[in-house]
């Protein structure tokens, strides 16, 4: 079994909001001292693998589309339990939208070769528009499951559990497929033993470019983005006290109600 | 010249502070309040490679270098002191001597199991009368056909009570002194090892401090360690290497305070502004900064020396005694830019100053890494 996983390096998620900052020019968030991850439902992602790396001895290949930095991401990637990994680095692919991710992460998944199952985080700890693995399913033609947690293989098809608002689906699905991965106590990300680590760090990540992967210059970069970011800003919080009033808890909690009800609150 | 990490050391800091922030600073309060040693975090920690970090793989360590070893020392130190030095007395005391000193025999039963986390060990060097004046030995051993016999008491023992394996000095002549001691393996439950007393502390309370009775201990002539005599030899090159892991802690400990200063600082108001505007506050972390920079370089220089397998005994002293001053300096500062707040038991200032203090003490007080430089530099 063939397993691919992409994975997006992102500014961590976890730094206090004192932190976090916005550039007002390019509308994307200030990395400044903040360290880079990987995006954290990538990392569940990663672990889905492996696991299933270990039951049924899969070769499992991470793939990113990002600069420079993104190859600590990768190697992190290896060290965790990836085979081989493969980054994307082509400065044209600069502004693109998530249709142009997309379809420059099938071209490279296409390069890597026949797979059969390919895991993506269910949204990026940064973005968060789960946009990406639909439109990379739809540039490879695959069939593709949202929400996933959990993926079995069973008689040359894959089983995966879909998460749903009251439960959970059982999903029979035949490979190639696309399944993105939320998180449960299942696939909880692991933690990279210090001599995988070592192993990792030796190991060469191909690096590809536009050309390597015949990429079609009008699909990409800001010129073909059929969106565009008009405003990121941190909302302003505000906290107003309102005192309700009444002889006794009773007479308090029935205007209370009153009142929540009143603001649509419940 | 380099001064900046390779990228393995980068990819190993990364995990390690990972998993100090997820898995061993949630339980730091309470590992100090309750005084619990952190089970199941050491598990974790040997299953990761940590509890051997610089012994070679097929000895059950990681194959990873000093500096690595220096960068988790830190990276969990700065999440839990107590944590920390759980790590380094099992990597840098027992460990090590195992690598350097045991016969393959040895190496097989006690160094694979150690390195990899299924075995913890202890290092009982330090008796009633015999701290700094290590040679002093008063615990006596003696042949007797196929095993040695050890008499005697020991104090001060980290992790003694958790220990499966302690590495144990003895003399066979106390007037010999340096030249009588000699070093032994001697497993928990052997009849006639006995934790007399587990110490209350200041600091590192979630690791065990115990005061050790050998009675009639019989220990088989294999465990032994290197030579008859050789053990004050063995004892002095482990602490050597042992300085590092406690340089690094201190680093850790010291960076923890500056981390909750930082923090402090910006959230505090006083006079109606954060009370990081204030030069007398900004002067304190300036201060703790500088400090802790130095601390650590020292630390790196004397672990990469170590990694080239070049002397680095002065080197290591200058990194313990430095960076352990630093610890209680940045400790103090942190306390008193927290103002009242810092000598509550709700905030880790206090743990932070608790568990500093210690660094300037053991595995060689500052007063002995002085005379070792000195002695260095002199000589």
């Amino acid at each position: 079994m063939n397993i691919v996983v992409c994975i997006k390096q992102i500014i961590d998620p976890e730094v206090p909001m004192s932190q976090f900052k916005i550039d007002p020019r390019t509308k994307r968030q200030v990395q400044g001292n903040n360290p880079l991850v990987i995006s954290p439902y990538d990392a569940n992602a990663l672990e889905v693998a492996v696991q299933l790396k270990e039951k049924h001895g899969a070769k499992v290949t991470a793939i990113s589309v990002g600069g420079a930095t993104t190859i600590a991401a990768l190697k992190s990637a290896l060290s965790i339990g990836a085979d081989e990994a493969i980054l994307v680095n082509e400065p044209l692919l600069a502004g693109s939208d998530q249709q142009g991710i997309a379809y420059a992460l099938a071209k490279a998944i296409q390069k890597a070769g026949a797979c059969d199952l390919i895991l993506t985080g269910c949204e990026s700890g940064d973005w968060a528009d789960r946009a990406v693995p639909g439109f990379l399913a739809e540039e490879l033609d695959i069939g593709y499951v949202g929400y996933v947690t959990r993926i079995e293989v069973r008689d040359g098809q894959v089983v995966v559990r879909r998460v749903v608002e009251d439960g959970y689906e059982l999903i029979e699905a035949k490979t190639p497929l696309l399944a993105a991965i939320s998180s449960d106590e299942t696939n909880a990300a692991r933690y990279a033993k210090l001599r995988d680590i070592m192993a990792a760090a030796k190991k060469m990540i191909p690096v590809w470019k536009a050309a390597d992967l015949g990429l079609d210059l009008e699909r990409i970069g800001a010129g073909a983005a059929r969106v565009a970011i008009t405003d990121v800003y941190i909302p302003v919080k505000e906290s107003r006290c309102e005192m309700i009033d009444g002889n006794t808890p009773e007479e308090k909690a029935a205007k209370l109600a009153a009142r929540l009800r009143e603001l649509k609150l419940i | 010249m380099k001064f900046g990490l390779t990228e393995e050391q980068r990819l190993f800091r990364e995990m390690v502070r990972d998993f100090a922030a997820k898995e061993v600073a949630p339980l730091s309060k309470q590992v100090d309040e309750e005084g619990i040693f952190p089970q199941k975090t050491v598990k974790q920690m040997g299953d990761l490679g940590l509890m051997g970090v610089a012994i070679p793989t097929e000895y059950g360590g990681a194959g990873a270098d000093n500096v690595c070893y220096a960068i988790a020392m830190e990276e969990i130190a700065r999440a839990c002191a107590s944590t920390s030095v759980i790590m380094s007395v099992n990597n840098s005391l027992i460990a090590d001597a195992l690598y350097k000193f045991g016969t393959e025999a040895q190496k097989q039963r006690y160094l694979i199991p150690l390195a990899s986390g299924k075995l913890l060990g202890c290092f009982a060097l330090s008796e009633p009368g015999a701290g700094s004046d290590a040679s002093a030995q008063q615990t006596l051993v003696a042949r007797d056909g196929d095993v040695f016999v050890l008499n005697g008491t020991k104090n001060f023992i980290t992790n003694a009570l958790e220990a499966d394996l302690a590495l144990v000095f003895a003399t066979v002549d106390r007037p010999l002194r340096a030249k009588g001691v000699c070093a032994f393996l001697v497993e928990k439950g052997t009849p006639g090892f006995t934790i007399t007393k587990v110490e209350k502390k200041l600091g590192l309370k979630g690791t065990s401090c115990c005061q050790v009775l050998f009675e009639h201990c019989r220990v088989p002539a294999d465990n032994l360690l290197g030579e008859v005599g050789q053990g004050f030899k063995i004892a002095m090159v482990t602490l050597d290497a042992g300085r590092i892991g406690i340089a690094a802690q201190a680093v850790g400990i010291a960076q923890a305070a500056l981390d909750i200063s930082l923090r402090y600082a910006k959230e505090r108001v006083a006079f109606d502004k954060p009370i990081a505007s204030f030069q007398a506050i900004q002067w304190m972390i300036a201060d703790m900064a500088v400090q802790i920079e130095a601390a650590r370089l020292l630390t790196y220089r004397a672990a990469w020396l170590k990694d080239k397998g070049l002397r680095h005994t002065k080197e290591s002293a200058m990194a313990k005694l430095f960076a352990s001053e630093t610890a209680s300096r940045a400790a103090t500062k942190a306390l008193q830019i927290h103002g009242g707040y810092g000598y509550l038991y709700d905030f880790p200032a206090q743990r932070l100053f608790r568990d500093a203090r210690i660094t300037e003490i053991y595995e060689g007080t500052s007063e002995i890494q002085r005379l070792v430089i000195a002695h260095q530099l002199l000589n």
